[in-house]
């Protein structure tokens, strides 16, 4: 049991330290907001499992269903859903003794990289209460940076665990694609997500990676294969221009080679040309396939539906209407247009070929080296509001992040300290099914790089 | 000049069956007909956030069946892919199906086209495809069962080979026969376990295909015929008027007996098809392939010869037999007990086929099963009991569910073969008919019959017939 464990797993069963917690994260999730709901009690009143996450409180993003609480993918359509079933790789978790206790905020149904396009609340940074906390993840990091949880579950369908995770100064792992299942994860873009992890605690980590990682029979793409060995000497660094990267970024990145060094690996440079494709690639396979996973939500079995409507056709139009924010109208736009036929060859099809490209591209990379070293967003955590980044810089800046989803591969940002008030970091890729590099990696540079903690977090040990 | 001398027509089909499997295509829900509304539904097939799909590979196996038995090349590797469009009562507004690799491809059905005589009939492919709901129009609101949403679909297309609307019935029937015999359907069209559309095109002689039209809401075999034939006429007042078709979707109304116009080319959903991410290819298995081949029955059309080249049936007799699955497994169970197969063939097609008229009987409800129906053939074989007994007994088999032997003995219809018991009742008819003795004995024949009438009706139908006769020969030609 890690240490983090320990220190947690008593506080749910001692009615004085259960209700200290609850106390605490009300308060102190009042000004953060990272929950969009927080309930001890389990709805499905079924007993936890046990086994090595024994006590440990989970909070799951709210677009993987936990049976019997809401399941709003942080959308007005779906607002007054609650889930009928358990995500696999949330059940994974209970079975192995782990407690679900609330469900995060995020960007709505996952489109957005500062939680900004939530239509259902506002989560800030617990870093700065002025900053985003990145996105679409971005409740679940900010409550495990807050303490107010010693794990969260995201979904990285172009970054979306790993910025926040970044800008909130927590671990963040996006594992191979099929590793996790995806069986009860909200469908953004099928072919490019996956459920991932937040934690301030490596070991915890991976403790909870193996809890969720196995073949699930009703996720037709989950795989079950062997994990490919720890053994990492050789890192290669992405090249990138520095102009690209803000200082405090660019002045993490370089440090980070340095201390790659102290622990004794050898750092070696690399370039990929394809590199500049990666974005547009990326959002023309994910606005095609969300156009086409979000047509579900029309407002007749479930979700939001108008008051009246004149016939079947015209409800479906209104609850979309009414029940979509713009982000996601665009999105679906989008991904509508570039489906059109005739127009496949144009974008959709061509996308698939600069995914192949890429993948190919990497798996070159992956020949000669262990593990990849990027950045993993060009920025530290942005103000909120018009004072931010704008929406479509916010697109581009996913260049570092979505090359994991492109190709499948797993990827971890990993903290490397606070300039300026801002946490700041890197992400390594891995081959596939090589986590286990990634989290060598990682505890490798917890000397240079200790783990900070946000100013007003809580800290569990301070329940008696 | 009818228009089918004056132009060539191009029919072709798209058939949807629904496949017969215990479980949805992508779900565990029931797969059935009649339960309550919205009672077989999970979150899967109800489309909700999160579900995955998830294959069933026996509809997969029934698809590969069909494909294999329409002679089409088999697919190596088949994939899903996604149609867009919206609807209410499709749960996730996208269709899984198959588009660029089906489960089978270029095939051909032989086809008894009645007058348009024994034809091969191309088949461009073969895919599965998930079923939508049903929606339900009751006053002023709108009801939405999801019992059907995720049933398995199979849809069949064919090129377009089909000339007339009577060619194109009798295809369909053929093809009804086709999948009952594999028994991966019902093929039921108005309970709707089949569904056809159709397209057509005319044009002058030699000229190729013409402006396609789509005809929908066709919902019997009939239907299709009228609603083509309609079409036919209809495309050629408007060339032979010098117009152009419009490519479109057209609606049979079968309460006019008209197609009347649904949408435009122009107007036609854009399906955005793109390869479904949640289902990795399908890759058949020796197993799999081995299975397949192991369901493979013969084809109706070769049956049928067979019937009469290998039993010695008519013609109308093996059009019969072979028609309906039940019937004709009937037969073959019948001939397999070593009854006589024209004799079975003939029970079937008459005095069975009337009692099951009768009393609106499917022969799989009735209580005749192979075992009765060949005790029932060999009681008369041996001679226990005359043929008009014999309809008797099948009578009763219906109406009292019990075997013949039972019912024989129960009442009391053994056949009288005792010469000296026949004597002594041929004896008291020529007593009492003494001027039609006579007539006999002076050669009018005619008579005779009427006689030996007298005799049966004497001994309750029961005098065995040929020693009856023989006897009554001997009184007539001894007394003189």
């Amino acid at each position: 049991m890690s240490l983090i464990s320990e220190l947690w797993s008593g506080v749910l069963i001692e009615p004085g330290r259960r209700e200290q917690y609850t106390r605490l994260v009300g308060e102190i999730d009042e000004s953060i907001g990272s929950f969009l709901s927080f309930s001890l009690e389990n709805p499905t009143g079924k007993p936890a499992g046990k086994g090595p996450l024994n006590g440990l409180p989970v909070a799951v993003k709210d677009n993987i269903a936990v049976e019997g609480r809401p399941l709003t993918c942080g959308s007005h359509i779906l607002e007054n859903l609650k889930a009928p079933y358990t995500a696999t790789a949330v059940r994974r978790l209970e079975d192995a003794g782990a407690v679900v206790v609330g469900k995060t905020n995020m960007d709505e149904f996952g489109m957005g990289s500062s939680n900004e396009h939530s239509a259902l609340g506002t989560t800030v940074n617990p870093w700065n209460k002025d900053r985003v906390p990145g996105g679409s993840s971005g409740g679940s990091a900010a409550a495990v940076a807050a303490g107010l949880v010693p794990l969260a579950l995201g979904s990285d369908t172009g970054g979306s665990v790993r910025q926040p995770a970044n800008f909130c100064g927590v671990y963040g792992l996006k594992p191979t694609y099929g590793s996790i299942s995806r069986f009860g994860l909200t469908a953004y873009a099928s072919s490019l997500e996956v459920i991932g992890a937040l934690t301030r605690d490596i070991d915890l980590l991976e403790t909870a990676f193996g809890v969720m990682a196995a073949r699930d029979e009703k996720d037709q793409s989950s795989i079950s294969a062997d994990m490919i060995s720890e053994d990492a000497t050789h890192v290669v660094m992405l090249e990138v221009d520095d102009e690209i990267l803000d200082a405090p970024v660019a002045d993490a990145y370089k440090r980070t080679e340095g201390a790659l060094k102290e622990a004794g690996y050898s750092v070696g440079k690399v370039s990929l040309p394809s590199l500049e494709m990666v974005v547009p690639a990326y959002y023309t396979i994910a606005t095609a396939e969300a156009s086409a996973n979000l047509a579900r939500y029309n407002g007749i079995r479930y979700g939001h539906s108008p008051d009246f409507s004149e016939n079947p056709t015209e409800l479906m139009r209104m609850a979309r209407h009414e029940g979509f924010g713009d982000e996601v109208k665009l999105r679906i736009l989008l991904g509508t247009y570039v489906l059109r036929s005739g127009f496949q060859d144009q974008y959709y099809v061509k996308a698939q070929k600069i995914r192949t490209l890429i993948r190919n591209e990497l798996a070159g990379v992956f020949a000669s080296c262990d593990l990849l070293l990027m950045p993993v967003f060009p920025t530290q955590a942005f103000l909120m509001g018009d004072a931010g980044m704008d929406d479509y810089k916010q697109r581009v800046a996913d260049v570092f992040t979505c090359l994991a989803n492109l190709t499948g591969l797993p990827a971890l940002s990993v903290p490397t300290g606070i300039d300026g008030g801002l946490p700041t970091g890197v992400q390594f890729m891995a081959p596939a099914f090589g986590e286990k590099r990634l989290f060598k990696a990682a505890r490798d540079l917890t000397d240079s790089f200790p783990l900070q903690t946000a100013p007003g977090a809580l800290d569990i040990r301070s329940l008696s | 000049m009818s228009a089918h001398e004056k132009y060539d027509v191009f029919i072709g089909l798209e058939i949807h069956i629904h496949l017969k499997t215990v479980s949805k295509m992508f779900c565990s829900c029931r797969a059935h007909y009649g339960d309550e509304p919205n009672t077989n539904v999970c979150p899967v097939c109800l489309g909700y956030p999160g579900t995955l799909p998830l294959l069933n590979e026996r509809a997969m196996e029934l698809g590969y069946h069909v494909a294999r038995s329409l002679g089409c090349r088999i697919a190596d590797r088949t994939s899903f892919v996604r149609k867009n469009y919206f609807y209410p009562d499709m749960p996730k507004n996208y269709q899984i199906s198959q588009f660029e690799e089906p489960v089978g491809v270029e095939g051909l059905m032989e086809a008894d086209l009645g007058d348009g005589g024994v034809r091969n009939i191309r088949i461009h492919d073969v895919h599965l495809e998930e079923d939508a709901g049903k929606m339900i129009h009751a006053g002023d609101v709108t009801l939405l069962d999801f019992n059907r949403a995720g049933y398995p679909l199979l849809e069949i297309v064919t090129e377009p080979d089909l000339r007339t609307g009577e060619e194109t019935e009798a295809f369909l029937r053929d093809f009804q026969r086709l999948v009952r015999y594999l028994g991966v359907s019902d093929g039921n069209m108005d309970e709707g376990s089949m569904k056809c559309d159709a397209n057509i095109s005319i044009n002058h002689p030699g000229k190729g295909l013409g402006t396609k039209v789509e005809l929908k809401n066709m919902n019997s075999p009939r239907f299709v015929r009228l609603a083509l034939n309609h079409e036919v006429i209809r495309h050629a007042e408007i060339i032979d008027a010098g117009g152009s078709l419009i490519q479109e979707t057209r609606l049979w109304n079968e309460n006019r007996d008209i197609t009347e116009s649904m949408r435009r080319k122009e107007e036609a959903d854009d399906y955005r098809y793109f390869p479904e991410p949640d289902l990795p290819p399908f890759i058949p298995d020796d197993a799999f392939l081995a299975r397949v081949e192991a369901s493979m029955v013969e084809l109706p059309l070769d049956k049928k010869r067979r019937l009469q080249a290998e039993y010695g049936l008519s013609p109308e007799q093996a059009e019969f037999i072979h028609d309906d699955v039940a019937t004709l497994h009937l037969f073959e169970q019948t001939v397999r007990t070593g009854s006589s197969a024209r004799n079975v063939a003939a029970w079937l097609s008459s005095d069975i086929r009337k009692l099951l008229n009768r009393e609106n009987l499917s022969l799989a409800d009735s209580p005749l099963s192979a075992a009765r129906f060949s005790a029932l053939l060999k009681l008369i074989e041996e001679g226990r009991i005359s043929g008009k007994i014999a309809k008797k007994v099948l009578e009763n088999i219906f109406s009292e569910n019990s075997d013949p032997e039972s019912i024989v003995e129960k009442e009391g219809w053994s056949q009288i073969s005792n010469p000296v018991e026949l004597a002594l009742i041929v004896d008291k008819v020529i007593g009492a008919n003494p001027e039609v003795a006579a007539a006999v004995r002076d050669g009018d024949m005619k008579q005779r019959g009427w006689l030996m009438g007298q005799v049966m009706r004497a001994s309750d139908g029961k005098a065995a017939p040929e020693l009856s006769g023989k006897i009554l020969d001997e009184k007539l030609s001894t007394i003189v």
